[in-house]
């Protein structure tokens, strides 16, 4: 009798797994991915190669990286009797092999002009053999949570109700610290969320020593004066001591630390611009080096372009919160509680989020909650009526959802945000046109906020056989370019290096690992070949 | 160790360039500061020509030849030629040695064949790096008193950058700390400079070679530079103001411990060593944009004696050797000067130098004679510590520059002025208080060794 | 010492000249009313504006309101904004301040006033993420061009159609995503058929320079604010080449 069921968090930066016990209600492994097996770099991008290169062939990728890590929760895949996923509309939209161009085209026009038929993408349950190419038993359940809008879905409300945050009668605020920084403003019993195109630098990407949240990921930086010390997290997803740094000069002060630093995620860019403030190092959007960077040693480097990055994604966030403020008709300083949630939720320091403005600065508690899509997912494993839950929740959303790409207030106060970070406009003058535009001021006052974990790390119970984290997904796609003469070109040109020439009597093959590439976006590779014989399409014939 | 508290000028009006009231005579034969200003070009080799003694002291050679032959082309009666030691030249101190004899040699070769009067400076590098090693106990520390050694049998002039204190400088420059710049320059350095140039001035004196003198080029001078031009935002001009009047206070102490003369190039405090000492000095400007570029190219040689292209790589320009070029420039330089004195100009050409900066830059105006006169006053009525005659030097130098209208400050400047002021108000009278706030203070810079300091 | 007064000859205080065009009373026109005027745009006073124009409009003539008051303190805005007194939301306001005061101009003028040139604007097909047009058209339309704003998630044949009736002398496009930038090189291919060599400045959050110059008459956009730059070149009859050539690269 089968009685294993799997959670599964089908995110932009990887995916998650664990394997669960249904009888005896316990997590029984972890399989985590070090990024999406999917050439390119974020959601658009993967929405884009499956544009081009067409739905099957995306969903198709997928697929295999999940069937590899159902592999790899070592278990019985035929004791699986039940799966559930959670995730945005877009990775979940994949996942089905369904229609996805009107989650592309956000325009009406385009979408009509295209005769799109939007499909419902309400919650639903199937079977796993009605998921092309999954590798589980045919009538093992597959459960699929529903979105709410195009930008905004199954993540989104997972969020909203892991945090509880519905059981309280007070003004709370959540947010998913991260590339499309999901939010939602609970105010007398209304809920108004909101999705922005923040970026990815709150995740640790489009930053120059940037990483995601994986063993090595400077995730804090604390002071010790005059110098600082880096945080990071160990094979065990654990923060743990780095090394001291001297962040002008990056130089090592103390070597000795509990595991060597290989970059930067996005809590860790945060602590640093917040550590860089306070040491009057920064005169935005300058920093006052001698290189104009803050260095954190070993190569690791903070440049004033990043700060840009990390400014408008920082910026955008905050637009969100005070367009759901206006929408609710409240200012900011009636938030009481506020949720973090994500990866970067979960690893950032409260209070230096605080005080650049990623909250509002007078609440009175903070929550730190892990990931809730993963929990979600969990949840739904032992109570799939849960999914009722959830459909009720989307329609809640979809009656007082705000769209902020075409929101006025959202463009005039992102507008502030820009040229707040990148101008360097001072606070009063954004108050003051803060108060131009009829909107209340930010509020200045920071309190000090009652700061509660949930979850001691990102995913809180590995189970008893741990965690693996595979750094190796992507599928390698062999193809021969007719009329290449292995120059090397498109090989050194991949930002990425994820290329590479093998040979094979006597011809050249073209080497592609598409967990490494960039996408349709780049193709840098086609457009510098000499001869121009690469066609990048080319790799993806067989699924067509 | 005494701290001089007398003037050697009762007045800046005394002071001219090409004369100094204590001149120095070289083992070459050469007056320096007896009534001439004399060119001073210093010559570097190319990226990559220092791998062995061999290729290193050809370009040398070369370098140094070519400079001497543009003298008797273009009929420059006099010069002196400084080589700063790269790393490997101290590093190895036979290969220092091997290139000022070599360059002694070439000089008395000219000296013979054409009449050319000529002098060897020999700056050894400091290769002591504060946050590496102990600067009064280390290896390094002995191959730097041995290449002295070396060096001084056969150089003309003797001379060191040395670097006590650049760690907390380094710290506290870029936190805009005057604080930390009283203590790294005036204090540190120039405690340093108090254990180091004794046994330079003996190793000199032992030789028959002149203990020529320091510069505060590793703190003053990285102020200078990180202050910029006009459109420049990161140092304040007025900060860097300030680190030259405290540079003052430590390049003082290589005449205290019995240094002669010239003072080293690059120390731009120089105008103020020479109010109060009285020795030769050599500066660089307007013709050692080749290196740097500053806010004082004409006032800097209103009271020179020796006048200095800094350093240029040996490489061709359409006039020749860059060694040569610059020979001819500073020659010309010196020429005109000196046609003044002959003429009875010198008063005159003086205010044109001095008038050109003096309202260009607070860096230039308080190296005008008249001021740098009045710095080093401070400096010698404060004679009771090396922090009191910094700190002294400091105020006076920020009080002369709130003083005249006509120097304009743009409104950053100013306010910055009045916050250093205001800090430095605030601090211990005491030296040894000050040193004892400072060490707790710096207590955990990369590098900082108080022990090295003797404290 | 000798005075020192006059060196002009000698040095410039270029920091402290910088430093006093910023406190300088900003000073447009020597005339009062144009002043005012000017000072309106200059605080971006979109309120004030057309009260202040209609009384600047019964002693002066719709030309000289226009160009010594209104464009003159809309070129001020543009100097405090280079010298980094001035931000973006201000100039944004002073922008709209200026167009809604040539409105009134214009209705006492009888005529659309002249303006340098025509520029088209829109957002790509399927994109609704507009800030980066509303920064482009709020600037062109301070420095004199005359701004036909599409909108957004315009049709590839909507924006060639109307570079057919308007014969622009730039046409701009925003994307935020890399799945509605493909729209670009495809306007591109049909201006080139329709025989219209407009230079196409393409840009936006995805959008990357290697993208843009993979295909015929685009040019990048790397921020905003460069828009009235290539828009003067464009109009001193630089051709697309020429403009990729001194803009991107």
């Amino acid at each position: 009798m089968s009685y294993l069921a799997i959670a599964m968090d089908i995110g932009t930066s990887g995916i998650r797994a664990q394997a669960v016990n249904l009888t005896g209600q316990e997590i029984i492994s972890t399989v985590i991915t070090a990024r999406h097996p999917l050439p390119g770099a974020n959601v658009i991008d993967h929405l884009h190669f499956a544009l081009e290169i067409g739905v099957s062939a995306a969903h198709d990728i997928l697929l295999q990286s999940i069937n590899l890590m159902i592999d790899r929760l070592g278990i019985e895949s035929t004791d699986v009797c039940r799966l559930a996923v959670c995730g945005n509309p877009i990775q979940l939209s994949l996942f089905q092999g369904i229609e996805i161009r009107d989650l592309a085209f956000a325009g009406k026009r385009k979408q009509q002009s295209l005769a799109i038929e939007v499909p419902k993408r309400e919650a639903l349950i199937t079977h796993a053999n009605m998921i092309q190419g999954l590798n589980l038993p045919d009538l093992c359940e597959v459960i699929i949570p529903p979105a709410v809008e195009h930008e905004i879905g199954a993540d989104a409300l997972a969020m909203i109700i892991q945090s509880n945050m519905q059981d309280t009668a007070e003004t709370a605020l959540i947010t998913d610290y991260g590339t499309n920084a999901e939010m939602a403003l609970i105010h007398q019993g209304r809920i108004y969320s909101g999705s922005t195109a923040a970026g990815p630098a709150l995740e640790g990407q489009q930053i120059s020593s940037g990483m995601l949240a994986t063993p090595g990921a400077i995730v804090d930086l604390v002071s010790e004066p005059p110098y600082h010390r880096l945080m990071v997290l160990n094979d065990d997803m654990q923060i743990v001591k780095g090394a001291l740094v001297d962040i002008t000069k990056g130089d090592i002060i103390d070597a000795s630390s509990e595991y060597q630093a290989i970059g930067l995620t996005g809590t860790g860019t945060i602590a640093t611009i917040f550590q860089a403030i306070v040491a009057g190092l920064i005169k935005k959007p300058h920093i006052m080096t001698h290189d104009h960077q803050l260095n954190l040693g070993e190569e690791i480097r903070f440049t004033e372009k990043d700060f840009i990055e990390a400014g408008k994604a920082i910026g955008s966030v905050r637009s969100g919160h005070i367009t759901l403020c206006h929408e609710a008709g409240i200012s900011a300083s009636e938030i009481t509680t506020v949720y973090m949630s994500g990866a970067s939720g979960t690893y950032m320091d409260a209070l230096k989020a605080q005080k650049l403005g990623m909250f509002p600065a007078h609440v009175k508690k903070v929550y730190q909650i892990g990931n809730t899509s993963l929990a979600m997912a969990r949840d739904l494993l032992f109570a799939p009526d849960k999914l009722e839950e959830m459909n009720r929740l989307a329609k809640h959303l979809k009656q007082y959802h705000c769209m902020f790409a075409t929101s006025p207030i959202f463009k005039k106060v992102f507008m502030l945000e820009l040229s707040f970070w990148t101008e360097g406009m001072p606070l009063t003058l954004y108050q003051r046109f803060l108060r131009k535009y009829g909107l209340p001021e930010l509020d200045q006052d920071f309190s000090q906020p009652e700061i509660i974990h949930t979850v001691e790390q990102d995913i809180n119970d590995m189970g008893k056989q741990g965690l693996i984290t595979l750094t190796d997904i992507g599928q390698k796609l062999v193809t021969q370019m007719q009329g290449c003469v292995a120059c090397h070109t498109c090989v050194n040109e991949c930002p990425e290096t994820a290329l590479h020439i093998s040979f094979n009597q006597g011809l050249a093959y073209m080497n592609l690992d598409q967990s490494l590439c960039d996408g349709v976006a780049c193709r840098r590779c086609e457009r510098v070949c000499q001869d121009q014989v690469f066609h990048f399409n080319q790799f993806f014939k067989g699924h067509e | 160790m005494k701290l001089i508290d007398s003037m050697a000028y009762s007045s800046s009006e005394e002071m001219m360039f090409g004369f100094a009231k204590y001149p120095v005579t070289t083992r070459s034969g050469l007056v320096i500061g007896g009534g001439a200003v004399i060119p001073e070009v210093v010559t570097h080799p190319r990226p990559g020509k220092e791998h062995d003694l061999k290729t290193l002291a050809r370009e040398l050679e070369r370098a140094n030849t070519d400079a001497m032959q543009r003298c008797v082309s273009i009929g420059h009666p006099s010069i002196v030629i400084e080589n700063e030691h790269v790393f490997q030249m101290t590093n190895n101190p036979e290969w220092g040695a091997e290139i000022s004899a070599q360059s002694a040699h070439k000089i008395s070769d000219f000296k013979q064949k054409y009449g050319l009067n000529a002098a060897y400076r020999s700056t050894i590098a400091d290769i002591r790096k504060p946050d590496m090693i102990n600067l009064r106990d280390s290896e390094r520390t002995e191959k730097v008193l041995e290449s002295f050694k070396n060096c001084a049998k056969t150089a003309d002039i003797l001379s060191i950058e040395s670097l006590g204190g650049k760690e907390v400088f380094d710290y506290s420059i870029i936190r805009n700390d005057i604080t930390g710049l009283l203590f790294s320059q005036a204090v540190l350095g120039g405690r340093d400079m108090q254990w180091l140039w004794p046994q330079i001035v003996e190793i000199a004196n032992e030789n028959g070679c002149v203990p020529g003198g320091d510069t505060d080029c590793a703190q003053a001078n990285t102020a200078m530079f990180m202050a910029g031009g006009f459109d420049a935002k990161d140092i304040p001009h007025t900060l860097a103001a300030l680190s030259r009047a405290i540079g003052a206070s430590r390049t003082l102490v290589a005449y205290e411990c019995g240094a002669l003369g010239p003072g080293k190039d690059c120390a731009y405090e120089n105008p103020i060593i020479k109010a109060i000492a009285g020795i030769p000095i050599s500066t660089e400007g307007k013709s050692s944009a080749c290196a740097h570029s500053d806010l004082c190219g004409n006032v800097i040689a209103a009271v020179c004696d020796l006048w200095s292209n800094e350093a240029v790589q040996y490489q061709n320009m359409f006039g020749g050797s860059s060694a040569a070029v610059f020979t001819e420039i500073l020659g010309y330089d010196t020429a005109a000067m000196n046609s003044s004195i002959m003429l009875g100009f010198e008063k005159q050409y003086q205010a044109c130098l001095v008038n050109s900066d003096r309202y260009r830059d607070p860096q230039a105006f308080i190296l005008c004679p008249d001021n740098a006169w009045a710095i080093g006053k401070a400096i010698t009525d404060n004679a009771d510590s090396l922090y009191a005659r910094g700190r002294a030097a400091a105020i006076k130098c920020g009080e002369l520059i709130l003083a005249d209208p006509e120097l304009r400050l743009t409104t950053i400047e100013k306010k910055s002025l009045l916050a250093y002021m205001a800090e430095m108000e605030t601090l211990p009278e005491d030296e040894d208080n000050f040193i004892d706030f400072c060490l707790n203070k710096y207590r955990k810079v990369k590098g900082f060794n108080p022990a090295a300091y003797g404290l | 010492m000798t005075d020192s007064k006059n060196t002009n000859n000698i040095f410039t205080r270029f920091d402290i000249t910088a430093e006093e065009e910023e406190h300088a009373a900003r000073i447009i026109s020597s005339d009062s009313i144009l002043q005012k005027v000017g000072e309106c745009i200059i605080e971006g006073n979109e309120e004030l504006i057309e009260q202040v124009v209609r009384e600047a409009l019964k002693t002066k003539s719709p030309l000289e309101v226009t160009n010594a008051g209104l464009i003159a303190g809309m070129k001020e805005v543009s100097r405090l904004w280079a010298e980094g007194s001035y931000f973006l939301p201000q100039v944004i306001l002073s922008s709209d301040a200026m167009v809604a005061g040539i409105a009134v101009c214009e209705q006492k003028f009888g005529k659309p006033m002249e303006k340098k040139a025509k520029v088209i604007t829109h957002t790509a097909e399927g994109d609704i993420h507009d800030i980066g047009q509303v920064i482009v058209n709020a600037l062109l339309n301070a420095n004199g061009f005359e701004v036909i704003n599409l909108g957004c998630d315009v049709p590839v044949d909507e924006v060639v159609n109307a570079c057919i009736s308007h014969k622009p002398v730039l046409v701009t496009g925003t994307a935020l995503m890399t799945t509605t930038m493909s729209a670009f090189p495809r306007i591109a291919e049909k201006l080139i058929k329709s025989d219209l060599e407009i230079p196409f400045v393409c840009g936006g959050g995805a959008v990357t320079e290697e993208y843009v110059n993979s295909f015929d008459l685009g040019i990048w956009g790397k921020e905003a604010s460069q828009a009235p730059g290539m828009a003067d070149d464009a109009l001193k009859g630089l051709s697309w080449i020429e403009l990729r050539k001194k803009w991107n690269g």
